[in-house]
């Protein structure tokens, strides 16, 4: 996730970069008179490269995909909810003495 | 008792008895439509820049933001390693699920993207 993370905020970073390229040129070509026909091919390839690290980032950063069927390897543990109706406090545990008592007695 | 029941938190769907119908836990279906939501809306808002910074204007648009969904949809089919039904229940979720919404960010990223690039 922290990998994911970091490689996500890098393309960001390059299509910034590529778009402030952008601005730049078009200044550019507005002191010259010309038409803007299109990024320039640097920029073109700044914006692959930004695109190919936020397509890694989307499909790493969001987390796995868990399997569905309900006897697959990794759904074999199945837990309750943390639910007040399930909690047991009438175990074996009260015939230990009492945690005080222990720690007067030392 | 509770090692031979069937009873699990994670809620399970099933149809009739009479056919084996598959059951699936619900709780990891919507964890997965979570991913894929989190992941197209991220794609379509980078689609969205990358086509203002272009200058793609109308229809091209459109056609780069299903062409950004494809791509998606095919990277998110290789993360489910490409055994769809082990995580979906249909071919229908992973395709077509959060398209429209993802329009949506596309087009108001684009237009944000080619203001500031093309236009101030």
């Amino acid at each position: 996730m922290g990998l994911g993370f970091i490689v996500g905020v890098f393309g960001v970073l390059i299509l910034s970069h590529a778009a402030y390229s952008t601005i730049q040129y078009r200044g550019l070509l507005k002191i010259m008179e010309e038409e803007f026909s299109g990024p320039p091919m640097n920029v073109v390839l700044e914006l692959l490269l930004g695109f190919v690290f936020c397509i890694w980032a989307a499909l790493t950063v969001p987390g796995n995909f868990h399997s569905i069927h309900p006897d697959s390897e990794e759904n074999r543990i199945v837990s309750l909810s943390a639910n007040l109706d399930f909690m047991i406090f009438n175990h074996r545990a009260k015939a230990f003495p009492l945690e005080i008592e222990m720690k007067l007695k030392h | 008792m509770a090692g031979h029941s069937d009873s699990s938190s994670s809620e399970k769907k099933s149809g009739e008895a009479m056919t084996d119908v598959p059951t699936f836990s619900a709780e990891n279906l919507q964890n997965n439509m979570k991913v894929i939501y989190y992941s197209r809306t991220f794609m379509s808002i980078t689609g969205g820049v990358i086509a203002g910074i272009f200058g793609f204007t109308g229809f091209v648009g459109f056609i780069f933001y299903f062409l950004v969904m494809t791509i998606t949809s095919i990277g998110l089919i290789a993360k489910a390693k490409f055994s769809v039904h082990s995580y979906f229940d249909s071919w229908n979720r992973i395709i077509l699920d959060g398209l429209m919404g993802g329009l949506m960010s596309f087009v108001l990223f684009w237009t944000f993207a080619y203001d500031i690039v093309h236009i101030f």
